[in-house]
């Protein structure tokens, strides 16, 4: 695990030498500063339009750095050669797939966690109450970014790092938009056609069920802990399926 | 009877790319022995790199034999004896020498103590004590020479595998290369390095591999290869002529 973990704190170096961070945490700070700003002309619930955006946004920030930071890993490695000095440690490739998606996980998780803790000042100042609901919601947005990590690590074999991240963009946007659309289609389907949606609709990595955006937006109850546990369950089984077979056709690849 | 650290029996490697076929190292046979200094030569494209690779588990070879301490090069824990100082040093630019040594040495698992205090030896060693602490995009390429070959001894490796080592450095950080390769020779390490600096490799090696389009055309030390020689001649016109009779 030290040397893992030593892969990943390479990372996490990076992401706090690199500008790109700080200026997205100041960019959500201004923007959230400045929708909060509006409230003081008393317009009707606009809390809660600044509860929607802030959490949009947040999610949006630290989807954007785990899809750029991981994507960008295998790729640069072939290409700088640095890859060659560490496959000749006695470290697996399995491992090195691993190292960089933990490095991807603390780099994304780092940057949600201020992020959230700017969105969680605006919620509680703007009458959010509910801290438990706030919690699954940070709870959600990591299993998330583990989820985006272990999606971007098992496609950085195939494609380059421009493409993955685009085609990672795109696949949480068909997700977001289709996945309804997916399930209505087997509730109402029957026989062969039913099974085969069944299976596409297993198969696909839901995204979807990490957004809590509109249950904190309208305050709603927390989730009952079933429902987390079930979400944790199934990023684990997710990420441990997606990583496995990063690692195998890693282990395969010609450098 | 020495021990072998390196065996290699009837070694081949092909690139597969779309129909086109390259073969790489057509039958290559060696062994290097314990303590040993030796030096692999050979033009551009001979499969050199891809021999380290081979003995570095980067690549793995469908035909021969390959063993380094006995032990297969693509089982992980045999690289915990071996350092690797790479043809190219690049390495990651946002970090520090010290930052660098401490991610390798923590792949290593080596006692946090006992890094600190090779680290300090080692940038002493390579002349970057003063620089330990800047990153490392600000390096000239010489100085990352010396980063590389810092990072090839953080695991005090009983193997050291040098792919041209002195590439980019100034005579004087030549020299000095020259002198710590001696002095880890004498501490009973073993040396396998290619260069294309035939003086270089003439200079520190016990023995020399001459390969060639992928065959191993001599191996032998500088005395022998250069038994019969005329006067004045060296290992670059013994080489040189080599190549050319089998072109």
């Amino acid at each position: 695990m030290r040397a893992v973990w030593a892969i990943a704190y390479g990372m996490v170096k990076e992401l706090v030498r690199k500008k790109d961070f700080y200026v997205l945490v100041i960019f959500m700070f201004v923007l959230l500063g400045f929708l909060s700003y509006q409230n003081f002309f008393q317009v009707k619930g606009i809390s809660r339009y600044v509860r929607d955006f802030g959490y949009s946004l947040l999610m949006f920030f630290s989807f954007t750095i785990a899809v750029t930071f991981t994507a960008k890993q295998l790729p640069s490695e072939i290409e700088s050669k640095t890859i060659y000095p560490l496959l000749a440690k006695p470290l697996s490739r399995h491992m090195v797939i691993f190292g960089k998606f933990c490095g991807g996980v603390m780099i994304s998780t780092i940057s949600f966690t201020i992020f959230y803790a700017i969105f969680t000042g605006f919620y509680m100042t703007g009458g959010g109450k509910s801290l438990v609901l706030l919690g699954q919601g940070f709870i959600f947005g990591v299993l998330f970014l583990c989820m985006v990590s272990a999606l971007v690590m098992f496609f950085s074999n195939f494609i380059t790092m421009s493409a993955n991240v685009t085609f990672i963009f795109l696949l949480y946007l068909t997700i977001r938009g289709f996945s309804d659309f997916l399930r209505g289609i087997i509730l109402f389907s029957k026989g062969i056609v039913a099974t085969l949606y069944g299976i596409l609709y297993c198969l696909l990595p839901h995204l979807e069920f990490f957004d809590l955006r509109i249950r904190i937006t309208h305050a709603w109850d927390p989730l009952p802990m079933w429902v987390v546990f079930t979400v944790v369950g199934y990023t684990v089984l997710y990420c441990c399926m997606l990583l496995s077979l990063a690692g195998y056709i890693f282990e395969r690849k010609r450098l | 009877m020495q021990q072998k650290v390196i065996i290699a029996k009837n070694l081949y490697y092909t690139y597969e790319t779309g129909n086109k076929r390259v073969e790489a190292l057509k039958g290559v046979d060696f062994s290097v022995d314990n303590g040993e200094i030796f030096g692999f030569i050979g033009p551009n494209g001979a499969g050199k790199t891809t021999t380290i690779k081979l003995l570095l588990g980067i690549l793995i070879s469908k035909n021969g034999e390959l063993a380094i301490f006995d032990k297969s090069p693509s089982n992980s824990n045999t690289r915990q004896t071996v350092g690797y100082m790479p043809e190219i040093a690049n390495y990651y630019r946002y970090l520090t020498p010290v930052e660098l040594l401490i991610m390798y040495g923590n792949i290593f698992g080596i006692d946090k103590d006992l890094l600190h205090k090779r680290i300090k030896i080692l940038l002493e060693l390579v002349d970057l004590e003063e620089v330990a602490n800047r990153l490392m995009r600000t390096f000239s390429k010489g100085m990352m020479q010396k980063v590389s070959f810092a990072q090839a001894l953080i695991n005090d490796p009983d193997l050291l595998i040098l792919d041209e080592p002195t590439g980019g450095l100034d005579p004087v950080s030549r020299k000095r290369m020259r002198g710590v390769i001696q002095d880890l020779k004498e501490k009973g390490k073993t040396i396998f390095f290619s260069s294309h600096e035939l003086s270089e490799v003439e200079l520190v090696s016990d023995r020399i591999g001459i390969l060639h389009k992928g065959q191993l055309l001599a191996v032998g030390s500088a005395k022998d290869l250069l038994g019969e020689k005329e006067e004045g001649q060296s290992l670059e016109s013994y080489f040189l002529k080599m190549i050319e009779e089998r072109v």
